[in-house]
């Protein structure tokens, strides 16, 4: 909604200001295009003020400067004077249709229009009243009279007049700009909606008609690949989810039958050795199994979350006990660093839990010989962060392997197949963080030792 | 029908060895009134006419969900049930539907685990009060009798507090394993906020005044140092 309040100020200041550029534009028009034979020289005025200028009175006669005749000349105009008495005194090309004798009312009329229809001129000489006659149709003679009111308040007229045509600038733009957003806002709504991977279908009448369908396309095109997609993403889940189901069956009873066999007193030591390695290796089996079915469902966005609030220090203590509780060998020592009690997240506690429960067996597994593992809970700085975090002074990981870990045993990204179990561990905490929109961060520094970070947004108290 | 082993157990599952199996398994362990079916109609009749004591039931069988099965059971009997499944199910599914289930196992499981579980549950559901009543344990030459509260020894009788009692319920119920700080603030007053933190360390300690020869060397009452605590038992058998 803010980008079409945009466009529709854009669009009015735009108006506004072409308006006005277009005024500018007329005005100087009117000056070089319009009105340009009003600068001509000479004017009538001129010519006539000219001759009455170089008419000079020599003896009894006149006689006019040869300058001022050839002006005549020019414009193919006539002059004579008239004497006190309206007679004629002197004349130059004077045409035979033009009266020798004048009434006071006819020079009132001549000056003011037509001599004749000869467009006439006047100009004070010292012998009387010189006019110069244009040939016909030259030019036009118009009389104006104003109201002195008027005349006076035309510049507030003139005021008016262009503020009325702002105001009418302003309106049409305005009109026009919401003409324009309303045509354009369900496009923009449409994108929008597109990049929230929302089904759009959008009117594809009208002015942008072509670029609506367009829109309507492409938004098809994402539903049917995003449904394509969680079609394949639920067909490999539900078949991973098949075969670990397939597999629990014959596996129960081979869990069933092994330890039956181990416990049989019937059996020489030996044989039921031997059939304690098969219960063994069979719960091997399905630990491997319940792991791929979680990393799975995950992995594909279906495991669901039992969402509460969740204090880490807590979960931290809860996975430790667990830990020493299932028969930690000595060689291990675990430690609590445990900074802020109240460090809240949002979170599923037992898959939590699992997490942290396979950071654990992770240290122990990869350091047989033994090592102190710490387990710290810290809130970040800005407290927008809750981390727990791992810490093992064991041998640690290369860098350069650091971040494969986390990938999926035999994926593509993986170059080393899995060192210790089946490599499911911390792919599985990954993904646990993903879940929760935390992230795990693996350090190794160089000193040796695993620092396995997880970080989960802060839960406001 | 004192002997839980006298109880009659009906096992459904649509795979015939993993029914051979349980049966075994149950046999071994001195069950003898065991019945199977292998899928919702058959056991449904089986429940009419032999009305077994508990069913350990397959969630998935050939003729429909275990749901259906269960709730067409509880028209007429609230036997306990113990579910089986070869799925990953969440647990809030399985015991979440109101059906009455009273546990479940995850497939494969071990013989040992299937049959604590099955008298465990047999022995909450049909024991007599007499035996409901709650345990009474002996720590070196004190015995702790949960039931009454008392707590006897070279000191006299002492009472417990309801807090110390249900410290010492939840400890016992634990026995010879860590219980976190948090778990136990949440046996007791239902909230595992930190803040109980030292009222909890108060009521250990006077659960040890009660307890303990020597309430400052505690030998049955440990402090797991940032954990919690951990009370040992030793198993009379």
């Amino acid at each position: 909604m803010d980008g079409m309040i945009r466009i529709l100020r854009r669009y009015v200041a735009g108006a506004i200001l072409l308006s006005v550029l277009l005024l500018l534009f007329n005005f100087i028009l009117l000056g070089t295009l319009v009105f340009k034979e009003f600068r001509r020289q000479p004017s009538p005025e001129g010519v006539v003020r000219e001759v009455a200028e170089r008419l000079t009175r020599e003896g009894g006669r006149y006689a006019l400067g040869d300058e001022a005749a050839r002006l005549l000349r020019r414009h193919r105009a006539w002059a004579m004077l008239l004497g006190e008495d309206g007679g004629v005194k002197w004349g130059e090309r004077l045409p035979d249709d033009v009266p020798r004798t004048y009434r006071l009312t006819d020079v009132a009329k001549f000056s003011r229009y037509y001599l004749a229809e000869y467009p006439v001129y006047i100009w004070e000489h010292a012998d009387g009243l010189v006019v110069v006659g244009f040939p016909k149709n030259s030019y036009g003679k118009y009389q104006f009279n104003w109201d002195a009111d008027w005349v006076r308040s035309v510049p507030w007229r003139l005021l008016a007049l262009l503020l009325l045509n702002a105001a009418v600038a302003l309106l049409l733009s305005v009109l026009m700009g919401l003409r324009l957003v309303r045509s354009i806002r369900p496009l923009v709504t449409g994108v929008h909606k597109l990049a929230r991977e929302e089904p759009v279908r959008l009117d594809t009448r009208g002015l942008l008609g072509d670029v609506a369908g367009s829109i309507n396309t492409a938004s098809a095109i994402l539903q049917e690949k995003n449904a394509a997609l969680k079609a394949r993403d639920e067909a490999r889940s539900n078949w991973i989810a098949g075969i670990s189901h397939d597999i629990r069956t014959p596996l129960s009873m081979i869990l069933g039958y092994a330890s039956e066999l181990e416990e049989s007193p019937e059996l020489p030591e030996e044989q039921r050795r031997q059939a304690g390695i098969i219960r063994r290796q069979g719960e091997k089996l399905r630990s491997l199994v319940r792991d791929l079915n979680l990393v799975s469902m995950l992995e594909y966005d279906m495991q669901p979350l039992h969402l509460e609030r969740v204090r880490l220090p807590s979960l931290a203590r809860q996975a430790a006990a667990d830990m020493l509780n299932g028969g930690l060998d000595e060689r291990y020592a675990i430690e609590l660093r445990l900074a802020d009690e109240e460090a809240l997240i949002n979170g599923d506690k037992k898959l939590l839990l699992r997490a942290i429960g396979n950071l654990l067996q992770n240290s122990v597994n990869h350091n047989p010989e033994g090592c102190r593992i710490a387990i710290e809970t810290y809130l970040s700085e800005d407290r927008t962060r809750c981390c727990l975090a791992v810490r093992d002074d064991g041998r640690g990981v290369p860098r350069e392997q650091l971040a494969e870990l986390t990938e999926l045993p035999y994926a593509s990204k993986r170059k080393k197949p899995p060192r210790n179990g089946h490599g499911l561990g911390l792919p599985m905490v990954a993904r646990i963080a993903k879940a929760h929109h935390g992230r795990l961060l693996l350090d190794s520094p160089d000193g040796g030792g695993l620092t396995a970070a997880m970080e989960f947004p802060a839960e406001g108290a | 029908m004192d002997n839980v082993k006298d109880r009659k157990i009906l096992i459904v599952d649509d795979e015939p060895e993993i029914r051979a199996m349980v049966e075994r398994f149950l046999r071994r362990e001195g069950f003898y009134r065991i019945h199977t079916a292998g899928d919702c109609a058959s056991a449904l009749s089986l429940c009419r006419s032999v009305r077994p004591d508990m069913a350990i039931l397959d969630v998935m069988l050939p003729d429909g969900d275990v749901f259906s099965l269960l709730s067409a059971i509880r028209q007429f009997s609230d036997m306990p049930v113990l579910l089986l499944t070869a799925r990953g199910e969440d647990e809030d599914r399985l015991l979440g539907l109101g059906l009455g289930a009273d546990d479940y196992m995850v497939k494969p499981f071990l013989p040992r685990e299937l049959v604590l579980r099955l008298t465990a549950i047999l022995k909450r559901v049909y024991s007599s009060p007499a035996e409901k009543r709650l345990a009474a344990f002996r720590l070196g030459d004190v015995l702790v009798d949960l039931d009454s509260a008392v707590v006897r020894g070279p000191r006299g009788e002492q009472a417990l507090t309801a807090k110390e009692h249900a410290l010492l319920a939840k400890l016992h119920q634990e026995r010879n394993r860590i219980v976190t700080s948090d778990a136990l603030c949440q046996a007791v007053w239902g909230d595992d906020s930190y803040g109980y933190k030292n009222t909890l360390m108060v009521h250990i300690r006077r659960i040890r005044e009660k307890i303990e020869p020597d309430p400052s060397n505690p030998v049955h009452l440990l402090t797991v140092r940032g954990l919690g605590y951990k009370l040992l038992v030793k198993e009379t058998g």
